[in-house]
């Protein structure tokens, strides 16, 4: 069975820069406190990564600006109403599933606006998402009047991002969750087949008679929903919810999902990679903030590791390296 | 600090030396985490906490901040020193809301938080400021009216909407106007989100919009510079006032040309310092008490009261309004 490069590559590097930093640290890195701490950040930029993830993989110029505004619109809108209308210390179980479903509802609302636009009115995706994405910060912007909304800090709501189960962080797990059966999805149910092969080759699809604009609206629409589901898992963390929450998401998703081994012209792309490259920058970044390093360091950093990623695709180093170990040869002879 | 340039330069090798730093963790660390790093206020409260640094050899004294400004960036940063097991930290607040719930979290674990610019921070011990900010906004607003001679249209600037003393500083600004009917209010509270640049092009905007302008009351250390530009190239030096906070320094080109009127500040480098004497009287288990010497000029009698949570807030008395004449001797 021929390896997967990225797959490889991340593991690799996710162990790696784990052994570092217990190196490094005296064992702190390595700590149950520390690694539940980078697991709970990891959800909401891991949820962004996937929607910009899927609607690369759908080809034709496939991307998803408004991760983040959709994310913050979502957590400001489903937080005002909620708020408005549910105690959260009379009925705090009722109050964190009215929040969650309505940040998915406006989420998955925005997303949907994304993909009908893209397919019916064959708007191109970078220009559609850029508008969409000021749209988002600029209905967030209205509804809260620029002041932050308080969504408080009452379990199981305040759990969602803050909580563990069995030591690991309830919003790590649901990620996880979500991870697992969009796979699933992906690679097993004929949306999913279909979802890459469009990405593959968009003229062929069409003349094959699937169903294009469905597809395209289907996957701008689970985009948007993760993006509803960052909202959630960023209002249970921070207490309160911002429009202008993450600006720097925008970038880092693309760079996760591109990281993963995304192809940027559709039709490959999978969520597992891009999970374990949403664990190689935060632990990278974690890292970094452990031995006190600027800021910018980091930034250097991540666009070396790009820039890796890149040269181990284009040059098949891992094939190549494979290549040279006996049990691994292929028992053809070379061409 | 030059041995933090090489551990940048030398990244990769540095590992091994910058691991014994971060092991420490005997009650004696204290991070600053700022708003943004690498731009002049910041770099000048870096002054304040090596000096600290250097007066306090036993401790661990480091000043951190994100390379955007971006809150979640900096909750990031927040949340990682949290986890390294910092004693305590002596945070600027970016968007004191989004940090409420890390900050939480972080005096569970026992972490010493100090906060500044924060005073409606409820999960923080100490919040400290450098003055009442209804004072400095009204005194920003009376210099502004004085340049006015209180007649004509005037805007405000802040940082973002979020950014709370900010909000006070324009909307003590704004009370006092009200004692210059001639003193018209138009397009209030436009963000800059403290660079220099945008604020130009906002405030170029504003200029085209209203030709007619007179003052500019502006609130983030770079907002001053932005519109002093922009005042300039349009050619209406000495017409339009523009009083705000800065820094001397980099504005020394534009109070000297007129283009600013007139700076107000505090001195981030006594703040850093004030900052980490709080942090450093907590760790030590100390009490702040109202009347106390912080040791740090503009702070050697603060006033001590009830803070937005359980905590409390410290205010000096640290404003400085220098103008064309004056700014010599604050030069930093």
């Amino acid at each position: 069975m021929r390896l997967d490069p990225n797959f490889v590559t991340l593991s690799v590097l996710v162990a790696l820069l784990l052994a570092v930093g217990g190196w490094v640290s005296g064992g702190t890195y390595l700590s149950p406190f520390n690694l539940q701490s980078m697991a709970m950040q990891l959800p909401e930029i891991g949820f962004l990564a996937i929607g910009v993830m899927l609607a690369m993989c759908a080809g034709n110029g496939g991307i998803d600006l408004s991760g983040i505004a959709n994310a913050n619109m979502s957590g400001v809108a489903s937080g005002i109403f909620t708020v408005a209308f549910f105690d959260a210390a009379q009925q705090p179980v009722v109050f964190t599933a009215v929040f969650a479903m309505g940040c998915m509802i406006v989420g998955t609302l925005g997303g949907v606006l994304n993909g009908l636009i893209i397919s019916k009115l064959k708007v191109t995706p970078i220009l559609c998402t850029l508008g969409t994405q000021m749209l988002f910060t600029g209905v967030a912007v209205v509804l809260s009047g620029g002041r932050s909304v308080a969504v408080g800090a009452h379990d199981p709501l305040y759990s969602i991002g803050n909580g563990t189960a069995l030591g690991v962080p309830i919003g790590f797990l649901i990620f996880v969750g979500v991870v697992i059966l969009l796979g699933v999805v992906l690679k097993f149910t004929r949306y999913g087949v279909r979802l890459m092969l469009t990405g593959a080759n968009p003229k062929a699809a069409v003349f094959s008679g699937f169903p294009i604009s469905r597809i395209l609206t289907t996957t701008y629409a689970i985009s948007g929903l993760l993006a509803g589901m960052a909202g959630v898992v960023i209002a249970a963390r921070n207490v309160n919810v911002k429009w202008d929450y993450g600006t720097s998401y925008l970038l880092v998703a693309i760079l996760i999902a591109v990281m993963a081994g995304v192809r940027p012209e559709g039709g490959y792309g999978r969520v597992v990679n891009v999970m374990l490259s949403a664990i190689v920058l935060q632990l990278l970044t974690s890292l970094l903030n452990f031995m006190g390093m600027s800021n910018f360091v980091r930034d250097l950093a991540w666009g070396l590791l790009l820039l890796c990623f890149l040269a181990v695709g284009r040059f098949a180093v891992i094939d190549r390296i494979v290549a040279t170990l006996p049990s691994a040869r292929s028992p053809r002879a070379p061409s | 600090m030059t041995s933090r340039a090489i551990k940048a330069a030398l990244f990769g090798s540095a590992m091994a030396i910058t691991g014994q730093g971060a092991l420490a963790a005997e009650g004696n660390t204290i991070t600053t985490v700022v708003k943004i790093s690498g731009i002049p206020w910041f770099d000048r409260m870096e002054t304040g906490v090596e000096a600290y640094a250097e007066q306090h050899p036993e401790m661990e004294i480091s000043q951190v901040g994100p390379a955007t400004a971006d809150s979640a960036q900096q909750l990031q940063i927040v949340q990682d020193l949290i986890a390294k097991g910092t004693d305590a930290l002596a945070i600027v607040p970016m968007d004191p809301t989004i940090l409420e719930g890390v900050l939480r979290r972080a005096m569970d674990r026992g972490t010493i938080i100090v906060t500044h610019e924060a005073d409606n921070q409820i999960n923080t011990m100490v919040d400290v400021e450098a003055f009442d900010n209804s004072d400095y906004g009204t005194a920003l607003n009376e210099r502004l009216a004085e340049c006015m001679g209180g007649e004509g249209k005037w805007t405000t600037f802040v940082g973002s909407l979020g950014s709370r003393t900010h909000m006070q500083w324009v909307g003590a600004g704004e009370e006092n106007a009200k004692q210059h009917p001639g003193m018209q209010l138009v397009d209030p509270n436009n963000e800059s989100f403290d660079d220099a640049q945008g604020t130009y092009e906002k405030a170029k905007e504003i200029l085209r919009k209203h030709p007619d302008i007179r003052g500019f009351q502006t609130s983030a250390g770079n907002d001053v510079l932005g519109v002093g530009r922009a005042i300039e190239e349009a050619g209406l030096t000495g017409q339009v006032c523009l009083v705000g906070t800065g820094l001397p320094n980099p504005s020394a080109a534009y109070l000297d040309s007129g283009a600013i009127t007139a700076i107000g500040f505090w001195d981030p480098q006594k703040a850093g310092m004030a900052m980490n004497e709080v942090a450093r009287i907590l760790l030590e288990g100390g009490e702040i008490k109202d009347g106390m010497d912080l040791g740090v000029e503009g702070y050697n009698a603060v006033s001590v009261r009830p803070g937005a949570g359980d905590g409390k807030l410290v205010v000096g008395d640290g404003m400085v309004l220098a103008d064309k004449d004056t700014y010599q001797d604050h030069l930093f």
